[in-house]
């Protein structure tokens, strides 16, 4: 069974954390995942702003990274959502390129979802002694479905305390080349989503989209909020690993954020 | 207010400007902001528990969905249908191609019949069409008396969401446009101002020579127009006047009553969470003989106006289900930071932004509509037919882009994006030159630096700095500890793996 | 414009119309892929609401209960009578509490068995006709209208009134009080359950008015302030007699 790495453009050049702890996750699980390195991004950014054959050409290298793969694995909820919602439309007048989208489609699957579902896991054994509030982002609740699976995930974490998010399911502003090119909307959005987070007095954020996540945190920075923003594989990675070492109880040291 | 839209606001319904301007101003006006966000917090929070209440709210969705699609799909035959069975109820029908042809035939059906006065109930559509300027362009006196369209009427200016116009405009504003009206002062309290147009519009209602009302539903059935309303002022303009106007929306055809049920549970619910609106009125031609009330002489106008340039796309086809209950507007994070007019049309909202460029013919009003939004899906979930409005709003934008409509800076950086993406080579390579660029701009981590195309971004966040490696770079290292790592469960996650996969294709087919 | 220029004139737009029509579907037809507009009635496999709500039924008590909740809570008064008797004193008592001036009904004849205008000498009682001079000023002028209901819905805290020679539409819209008379009997626990009845009727006997009517009329334009009683009744009562 060969286990692909879907790492994603965003995760590759700027949180490869992000990467090295969703690998090191599925390994502590017992799967041993490779990275084809023909993958660059999905295409996402050019899809959405209508530029479709700039986005096929990026496509094209998932197509070929994954081909032979039996899953595929992202920290990803917006790119799985773009291969599973949008790829048989942007190949949908080549036939053997939506062929091949298509079946790419049917084994990509989201983090969490791999987890929970395939692997049928929902318990780490993680320990994360910390208040957490997490997002969920809209391609990955709405077009993927991905709702209860962090949730499982989370709520098997010792020691974790979750405070739901007001208004979580309002979109954090991010929306891709949107935050540029409708700054002033964007900014106005994720500053209501900050407004929420801190609300909850939470010293973690999590969630499965690092889009978001960079949107939310570049703005917290900004105002300057003590609030970590962590992915949810490098929570369960930190956590993971926090149950493997001794501890002193109440010591635990948050894996630090860069941003 | 100059982000406000003015009613006579040209031919075509798009006010000059961008949506980018307008949402800068809109975003300034504090009450504005408030206001709006104070309506769709309320009203999406009814829709969500007039669902629950009903219960199994995806089926009626589905149901919903295939009632209409049905409908659209067969449209000449039920508005064949519609019109043979309301000439027979006594209506006269007309059939008006474009927005112009509609103002020409109610000009026609005005002007034969002496009219002076006109009262209108709550339409979209007469909106869309302007026939306020025709009517007042020809002295005839149009009253709006739905309390929100009199109360941005009054102000001369253009709603600002489907449901609920003059959300706005705040009491003391209200009680000097009615208090010039009253030629007397009224208090900022809303019985007074409510009571204040009961009164005067009950004198127009039962001076008027026409009543003009729009259409929800036409039934084909019966030839009958179905309208829903909270205030009775259409029950008002569709009894007391001696000629009834209802205005129609092609697509607004519903094959039978039974049907209709199914749109009485969707509508309300979805627009304010209520289980019904206090009227809902089904009219079938004017007076009976015999009858002591109602109009003399009906006339329904079937409006196309760009509808049937849809019919026939696959990807804009669906547009055509919509109900007009606002619920997307409702949801949608940026019409609750920006409000109706920063849209610049008739239509605001998700559903404005998609229906304004795809009724309108002309390309160059398209203006970055589209662009509104984070295309985030929420409108989609909200929509009790489900009409896939964030997908059409992707596809907007590459018709745009196909057009030749294109931003150029964008259009060169998307030229890069496929020269680099295509080719892993060239992606490490540009990946390394940038770490080497963004030198630098960063400090602690971030770049703060609001210059160039990232100025977007940094005036309201910090950006995060390229990885001094990308995961690809580190990936050998990092496989290599891997194996280690999942060695203790590797044979128990194989299994599962294999049994998943089995599972995903029963019928044994190669996986690969 | 005379009479007879206008019907000349409506005849000429009418002639027109057909024209219009043609092109309009044909219009139509051609984006939908045909060469002709569809003669044929389509095949209607999702028709109405779903199997699971037209199996869905109250008993008579629940009902009664579901759809006085309802009607109460968009505002109404909901009141539970035994007769028609019981339901005529009600709203005589009504009218004199109200210090009402005076009532219109519509010309039912449960209506007209409770000989309102014996029960309340000092009042004016109006029964709708279809030719009295000034009947709409006076259904204006009138403090309560009295309508029986055809139908009810209890699901939606709906009744229902038709438009007839004898039923003038402005009865139960212009004056400032509603009362409907309810007859159990006639309750039912969705629209659904009668609504097909409005397409079977022949077209002679159609009304020109179907009016479903779920509470006070009402409006929250102004800052979202909710105010009853905007252009149609402000107070309704709903008398479930039986």
């Amino acid at each position: 069974m060969k286990v692909s790495l879907f790492i994603t453009c965003l995760c590759d050049a700027v949180y490869p954390r992000v990467g090295e702890a969703m690998a090191k996750v599925l390994a502590r699980c017992g799967v041993e995942a490779e990275f084809p390195a023909v993958q660059t991004c999905c295409g996402q950014p050019a899809f959405n702003s209508g530029y479709w054959p700039e986005a096929a050409a990026s496509a094209e290298t998932l197509l070929e990274a994954f081909h032979d793969s039996d899953f595929v694995v992202a920290p990803s909820g917006s790119c799985c959502g773009m291969i599973h919602h949008y790829y048989p439309k942007l190949f949908e007048n080549d036939p053997e390129k939506r062929e091949r989208a298509e079946r790419l489609a049917e084994k990509t699957y989201e983090f969490t979802q791999f987890l929970v579902n395939v692997l049928d896991i929902e318990d780490l054994g993680a320990v994360f002694p910390h208040k957490v509030t997490y997002h969920p982002s809209c391609h990955g609740s709405r077009l993927l479905g991905v709702r209860e699976e962090p949730m499982k995930l989370l709520s098997g974490v010792r020691g974790l305390e979750l405070v739901p998010l007001p208004h979580a399911e309002d979109c954090c502003g991010f929306g891709g080349t949107f935050a540029v090119k409708m700054s002033d909307i964007s900014g106005a959005m994720v500053m209501e989503k900050t407004d929420h987070v801190l609300e909850t007095e939470a010293e973690v954020l999590t969630g499965l989209d690092m889009g978001c996540l960079m949107n939310i945190s570049g703005h917290l920075r900004y105002r300057g909020g003590p609030v970590r923003v962590m992915h949810l594989a490098e929570l369960l990675e930190d956590g993971m690993a926090a149950a493997e070492r001794p501890t002193m109880a109440g010591s635990e040291r948050l894996g630090g954020d860069r941003l | 207010m100059s982000g406000t839209v003015r009613r006579s606001a040209g031919g075509s319904g798009v006010v000059r400007g961008s949506v980018k301007e307008r949402a800068r101003i809109a975003l300034k006006d504090d009450f504005l902001r408030g206001a709006v966000r104070y309506t769709t917090e309320k009203l999406r929070g009814g829709r969500k528990a007039a669902a629950l209440e009903q219960g199994r709210w995806e089926e009626w969705r589905e149901r919903g969905r295939s009632i209409r699609l049905h409908t659209i799909a067969h449209l000449d035959y039920y508005l064949k249908q519609f019109a043979d069975n309301a000439r027979a109820g006594g209506a006269h029908v007309h059939f008006a191609a474009s927005g112009a042809d509609a103002v020409r035939i109610t000009m026609d059906i005005a002007r034969s019949a002496g009219a002076r006065t006109v009262v209108k109930s709550k339409s979209m559509l007469s909106e869309e069409v302007h026939i306020n300027e025709a009517l007042e362009a020809a002295g005839i006196e149009s009253v709006e008396t739905d309390l929100g369209e009199y109360i941005i009427q009054l102000a001369g200016e253009a709603p600002s969401h489907i449901i609920i116009p003059a959300i706005h405009k705040n009491r003391a504003q209200i009680a000097e446009l009615l208090s010039k009206e009253a030629g007397a002062q009224l208090p900022p309290d809303t019985k007074a101002l409510a009571g204040f147009a009961r009164r005067r519009l009950r004198e127009k209602f039962l001076s008027a020579d026409i009543g003009m009302t729009g259409c929800n539903f036409a039934v084909a059935e019966t030839g009958s127009i179905v309208v829903f309303e909270n205030e009775g002022n259409a029950r008002m303009v569709s009894t007391v006047p001696r000629i009834h106007i209802a205005l129609m929306g092609m697509e607004r055809i519903v094959p039978t009553w039974e049907d209709l049920e199914v749109m009485a549970t969707l509508l309300p619910r979805s627009a304010t969470g209520q289980k019904l609106t206090v009227y809902m009125s089904g009219i079938t031609g004017p007076r009976r003989e015999g009858d002591g009330d109602g109009p003399e002489e009906m006339h329904v106008i079937i409006v196309d106006n760009g509808r049937s340039l849809q019919l026939g796309d696959p990807e804009f086809q669906d547009l055509l289900h919509c109900i007009r209950c606002g619920a997307c507007l409702n949801a949608c994070p940026v019409y609750r930071h920006i409000g109706g007019h920063a849209y610049g049309s008739t239509y605001s909202g998700p559903i404005g932004a998609v229906l304004t460029p795809a009724l309108n013919r002309n390309v160059a009003e398209w203006d970055d509509i589209a662009n509104a939004s984070s295309l985030c899906g929420a409108c989609w979930e909200a929509c009790p037919v489900k009409i896939p409005l964030h997908d059409m709003l992707v596809y907007l934008r590459r018709k745009k882009v196909e057009r030749g409509r294109k931003n150029t800076w964008e259009a060169a950086a998307m030229k890069g994006f496929r020269v680099v993406m295509s080719n892993r080579k060239r992606l490490e390579a540009a990946l390394a030159l940038a770490r080497i660029g963004q030198i630098p701009l960063v400090r602690d981590g971030a770049i703060r630096a609001k210059i160039g195309p990232l100025k977007g971004w940094t005036a309201y966040r910090h950006a995060p700095s390229l990885a001094a490696r990308p995961f690809r770079a580190s990936w050998e290292e990092l496989r290599r500890g891997l194996a280690q790592t999942a060695a203790p469960k590797k044979a128990e996650a194989l299994q599962k793996l294999e049994r998943f996969a089995r599972s995903r294709q029963p019928e044994g087919r190669d996986s690969h | 414009m005379t009479t007879s220029d206008r019907e000349q004139w409506l005849e000429r737009l009418y002639r027109q119309s057909l024209q219009d029509e043609a092109a309009f579907l044909q219009n139509i037809a051609r984006r939908l892929g045909r060469a002709e507009p569809l003669a044929d009635p389509p095949r209607h496999p999702f028709r109405g609401a779903p199997d699971f709500w037209r199996e869905h039924s109250l008993s008579a008590e629940d009902n009664i209960a579901l759809f006085m909740a309802n009607w109460t809570g968009a505002g109404g008064h909901a009141i539970r009578l035994p007769d028609l008797r019981a339901a005529g004193q009600y709203v005589a008592d009504l009218a004199r509490e109200r210090g009402a001036r005076s009532l219109v009904c519509q010309n039912e004849p449960e209506l007209l068995l409770w000989r309102l205008d014996e029960a309340l000498p000092d009042h004016d009682v109006l029964v709708w006709a279809a030719d009295r001079p000034g009947r709409l000023e006076a259904a204006a002028k009138a403090d309560i209208g009295v309508v029986m209901a055809e139908y009810a819905a209890a699901h939606t805290g709906s009744i229902v009134v038709t438009s007839s020679p004898d039923k003038g539409r402005s009865v139960s819209l212009l004056p400032d009080v509603l009362v409907a008379v309810v007859p159990v009997e006639r309750l039912h626990t969705k629209m659904g359950d009668f609504l097909g009845r409005f397409a079977e009727m022949a077209r002679e006997r159609m009304p020109a008015g179907i009016h479903f009517i779920s509470g006070p009329s009402r409006s929250a334009d102004i800052e979202n302030d909710l105010t009853i009683g905007v252009h149609g009744p402000g107070v309704v009562h709903a008398l479930l007699v039986g």
